[in-house]
């Protein structure tokens, strides 16, 4: 199985080498032979910086997997700062003024903010050894790389809202939403995206790749839709019933609440789920630079990302076993799964005047 | 043990005054101006180095360190002609003003009948009336949720009695109450230190007169401790300002909206952090706490009035409430117990050992451990109950010190560094901590030689001390200020040095006002949340932090897990204090 897994990987990727003139074998062979002598190196190199600075979004309960298997193979240290998606662009971009760089690797769920570092040149861009291992749409220009893919989906309240009755696709939510004004009013949640970053990409994401968004924003506010700055305001209330459903949540997060909320339960478009990732760089300056390469391809290797699947953060690699990978999370979904991918698209609505027109639209839409 | 390098310092300082201070001068031996300036000079420059950051800030078109950083008035232009600023502050205002009337009123008449009446129970009810300090604001929302939310378990239970839940947290009223009545401590903590040392013998005097205990306290007893309860309510006021934990949780959902919450929405708003607007929103603030303080002044120009500390030794003895009114102050205190110690902690005690709750959910059945699961597996988690215990124990020992020195230079201090230290120490109050925290972050980032410190507690450490700087402080004064001057002049005549007036008769008077304050501090450091966000790290994580950083992933079984902790930490920490405290006492 896991053998079978791996063959598809690389008949997948073979159009794309195909194009360079050699036949997968041979191309494997190229690609794989210089990286195990480089390996041996830059694991030299990195064991002797000894340490790897990490500048993330990601919580430790989540991620602890990762950092343990990493120190446990190479005996690196792993300094992991937890510091939100704000904190990490913010201490980034001081510390780069004042030449203080002490992140190798900064690793956030904010796309938009994480692209915006690259192109403001914070990046130093390193080939993975890995990057033949995932889509192409992860890689952006090998300096930025999607470590996780994450359903954006909705949780509801079981015991207000039976498991039937739950809308399957966009447009059956939306009619769902419009169907049952008096049993929703004031009782469905989304992110605020004036006040969170996460919610400013999961809709503005909506706007750029669905035609009914818009109508979505009118029937949630002819909910009186609630909107909040955290996912976990927004669990709390669908758990404690306050309100029904949420929608537009994290859905990685989600997949794990349900299994320790009994109240709780997760669902995702059958037409349409979109999925954001983690996006990893390392930072140009980086204090152990050879740490943070291995850091990045051990984090994008099989081993690594078993490890973050395992800590509920579902693998880009189709030949991950444990947790979900991208195949396992696109039949767990119904087959609907939109990566959101890495490119300069990201960087769209960082223009002040399609971000002010967005939240006019946005807050004239929910008005109701 | 605490305060031995302060008297080192004090008795050197004493010699350097010897040999500085020109000999025809009228002052007997100085008035140790030079050690007064010095204290308070590296005060503002530890609190100006923030604050002036943010000025800077306040005046640029981008981030300080940004190359296309250039002088611009646009981050004014742009808040001045923003209607949801002038909502923000309208709405602000009101409820920081609404806190004040409910807290001060509650705060004045808990000290007057804990501190002067024989209320019964009056040892445990010192210890109680603290406790809705132990919370930081952040969890005390979430408790409140749990227990008086639209599906808390009070709101069901009520609902099911009556038909409907007769209250509305998410609303402003319901926030202003919540806040008011969380504030009473801060209240109770000034007014009765001031209350706990006034002499009885007026009191007794309009009783044996025929004055009803509520007469005494209003004519007799709120007059003399008038500017302690003016403190108390401007500092409220500026708390109100400043307070981020409340109306985020309990005025998102309704998009009610405060300053904080409006500083908090501008680090998201355009993408990147656009720090220089919310720069103008910290000025803004400032510009608020300047009066604030030039009417204390005002008020207090004359505190020599309000010594009432003699040398005559007199004996404090309490009024008698009598049966029924013992019945009735019990129950009034025991009514606000109820509703700001019960209902928070008891919410959050739920959450934290239940996996859900709420409409249709049976609490008994979702009863588990598991939330304390991951509390020993995740090294940050551990990390951060410990740094917190060093910061707060240690740390707050520390800060106490730190205060006291400055307390003492600005100690009858006739000097023009007096004027300065007013204005300072309430400046960081008036400040969001997360701006703090944030501008001290970029101050031991972009000094050189305070680079070292950064990755370890003695950042926070510092950052903490300027944040609490107004509650310590003004609680060290509040003790200092009651110390009669005819004691200290009696120890001057006779040829003691001002250094050797405050070790061997101020710093003895005011010795069980110290470890108050230290049980103060702790419990302010133990709380704080949002001073750390921008400054924690890899190794200096904090449970308060943290679980505004867990709030964003919605790890809310860990948070309340966490939250559990920190009270639990608290609890204990005062306790220590109190018995500590109570052996000095004696």
């Amino acid at each position: 199985m896991n053998g079978r897994n791996q063959g598809r990987t690389e008949m997948k990727h073979t159009p794309v080498r195909g194009l360079l003139g050699c036949s997968a074998l041979v191309c494997a062979v190229l690609a794989m032979s210089p990286t195990y002598a480089q390996d041996a190196a830059l694991i030299d190199a990195a064991k002797k910086e000894g340490t790897v600075t990490i500048y993330t979004s990601t919580d430790a309960e989540q991620s602890q997997a990762l950092i343990d298997a990493f120190t446990a193979k190479y005996g690196i240290k792993v300094a992991y700062n937890d510091v939100g998606t704000n904190g990490a662009y913010n201490q980034v971009i001081s510390e780069a003024a004042a030449s203080q760089v002490t992140a190798d690797v900064v690793w956030s769920s904010a796309m938009d903010l994480q692209m915006t570092l690259v192109k403001d040149g914070y990046a130093e861009p390193y080939k993975s050894a890995e990057a033949g291992s995932i889509p192409s749409w992860a890689n952006y220009q090998d300096t930025l790389y999607a470590t996780t893919i994450e359903p954006i989906g909705m949780i509801y309240n079981t015991g207000a809202l039976e498991e039937d009755r739950i809308p399957k696709t966009r447009a059956d939510l939306i009619k769902f939403l419009k169907d049952n004004q008096a049993e929703l009013k004031g009782k469905v949640a989304t992110f605020d995206p004036e006040k969170s970053g996460t919610g400013f990409l999961h809709h503005t994401n909506d706007a750029r790749q669905t035609t009914d968004f818009w109508d979505l924003a009118k029937a949630l506010g002819a909910d009186g839709v609630k909107t909040y700055s955290s996912s976990g305001s927004m669990k709390e209330t669908v758990v404690s019933g306050e309100n029904v459903l949420a929608i537009n949540i994290i859905g990685s997060y989600a997949l794990d609440w349900v299994k320790e909320t009994p109240n709780l339960g997760v669902t995702f478009g059958t037409d349409y789920t979109p999925a954001f990732s983690r996006l990893a760089l390392i930072s140009k300056g980086a204090p152990h630079p050879n740490a943070a390469k291995l850091f990045v391809d051990f984090t994008l290797s099989k081993e690594g990302q078993e490890a973050l699947a395992s800590g509920g953060l579902p693998s880009v690699r189709e030949d991950v076993t444990s947790g979900l990978n991208i195949k396992t999370l696109n039949e767990k979904v119904g087959g609907g799964l939109k990566p959101i991918a890495v490119d300069e698209g990201l960087l769209e609505y960082m223009d002040p005047a399609k971000r002010v027109q967005f939240f006019n639209d946005w807050k004239a839409a929910i008005a109701g | 043990m605490a305060t031995s390098p302060n008297s080192a310092a004090m008795s050197a300082d004493a010699a350097v005054l010897q040999r500085y201070v020109p000999s025809h001068t009228a002052r007997p031996a100085g008035d140790a101006q030079l050690f007064r300036r010095i204290a308070i000079g590296i005060l503002t420059i530890m609190v100006l180095a923030p604050v002036g950051l943010i000025v800077y800030q306040s005046f640029l078109s981008a981030p300080f360190f940004s190359p296309r950083a250039e002088l611009s008035l646009d981050a004014y232009r742009y808040v001045i002609n923003d209607p949801t600023f002038y909502k923000a502050l309208g709405t602000t205002t009101l409820f920081a003003f609404g806190m004040v009337a409910v807290a001060v009123p509650l705060g004045g008449l808990l000290s007057f009948l804990i501190t002067r009446t024989d209320i019964r129970f009056k040892r445990l009810l010192e210890v109680l009336v603290l406790v809705p300090m132990f919370i930081s604001s952040i969890v005390l929302a979430f408790g409140y949720t749990v227990s008086v939310g639209p599906t808390g378990f009070m709101s069901l239970a009520v609902r099911d009695l009556i038909g409907f839940v007769p209250w509305n947290i998410y609303s402003l009223a319901g926030m202003i109450v919540i806040a008011g009545l969380s504030h009473v401590p801060h209240v109770y903590l000034y007014v009765s230190s001031a209350m706990r040392n006034l002499p009885s013998d007026l009191e007794e005097a309009a009783r044996t007169a025929g004055a009803s205990v509520w007469r005494v306290s209003l004519d007799v007893t709120l007059p003399m401790v008038l500017p302690s309860l003016v403190f108390a309510a401007s500092l409220n006021i500026l708390l109100g300002f400043e307070t981020f934990g409340i109306p985020l949780v309990l005025g998102d959902p309704n998009g009610i909206m405060v300053l904080t919450t409006y500083i908090y929405k501008l680090t998201t708003l355009f993408g990147t952090p656009t720090y220089q607007l919310m720069a103008v929103v910290a000025m803004v603030l400032v510009l608020i706490t300047l009066p604030l303080v030039w009417m204390q002044r005002r008020l207090l120009r004359n505190a020599r009035r309000y010594a009432a500390l003699g040398g005559k030794g007199s004996r404090v003895s309490s009024l008698k409430l009598g049966a029924s009114g013992q019945v009735i102050a019990l129950s009034v205190i025991g009514l606000w117990l109820f509703v700001s110690v019960v209902l928070p902690i008891g919410g959050i005690t739920v959450r934290a050992f239940v996996d859900a709750w709420g409409e249709g959910v049976n609490l008994l059945e979702r009863f588990t451990f598991s939330n304390f699961d991951r509390m020993l597996e995740v090294p940050s988690l551990v990390r951060g109950m410990i740094n917190t215990v060093i910061l707060s124990v240690v740390g707050g020992a520390i800060a106490v010190v730190i205060y006291l020195v400055i307390g003492l230079a600005g100690h009858r201090n006739r000097g023009f560094s007096n004027t300065v230290l007013d204005y300072i120490v309430l400046l960081p109050r008036a400040l969001p901590g997360l701006v703090v925290g944030l501008a001290f972050f970029w101050v031991f980032l972009f000094v050189p030689f305070l680079t070292p410190l950064r990755p370890t507690l003695v950042s926070l450490f510092v950052a903490y001390v300027v944040v609490g700087l107004s509650y310590g402080l003004r609680l060290l004064q509040g003790t200092l200020i009651q110390v009669s001057p005819e004691l200290e002049e009696s120890a001057r005549t006779t040829g003691a040095t001002i250094g050797r007036t405050w070790w061997d008769v101020v710093i003895p008077i005011v010795r069980p006002g110290l470890a108050g304050a230290w049980a103060l501090i702790m419990i302010i450091f133990l709380r704080e949340y949002a001073t750390g966000v921008y400054l924690m790290g890899a190794g200096t994580e904090v449970i308060g932090s943290l679980m505004v950083s867990l709030l964003t992933t919605g790890a809310m079984n860990t948070i309340a897990a966490l939250a559990l902790i920190s009270i639990i930490l608290t609890g204990a920490g005062l306790a220590l204090a109190l018995r500590l405290g109570a052996r000095i006492h004696d």
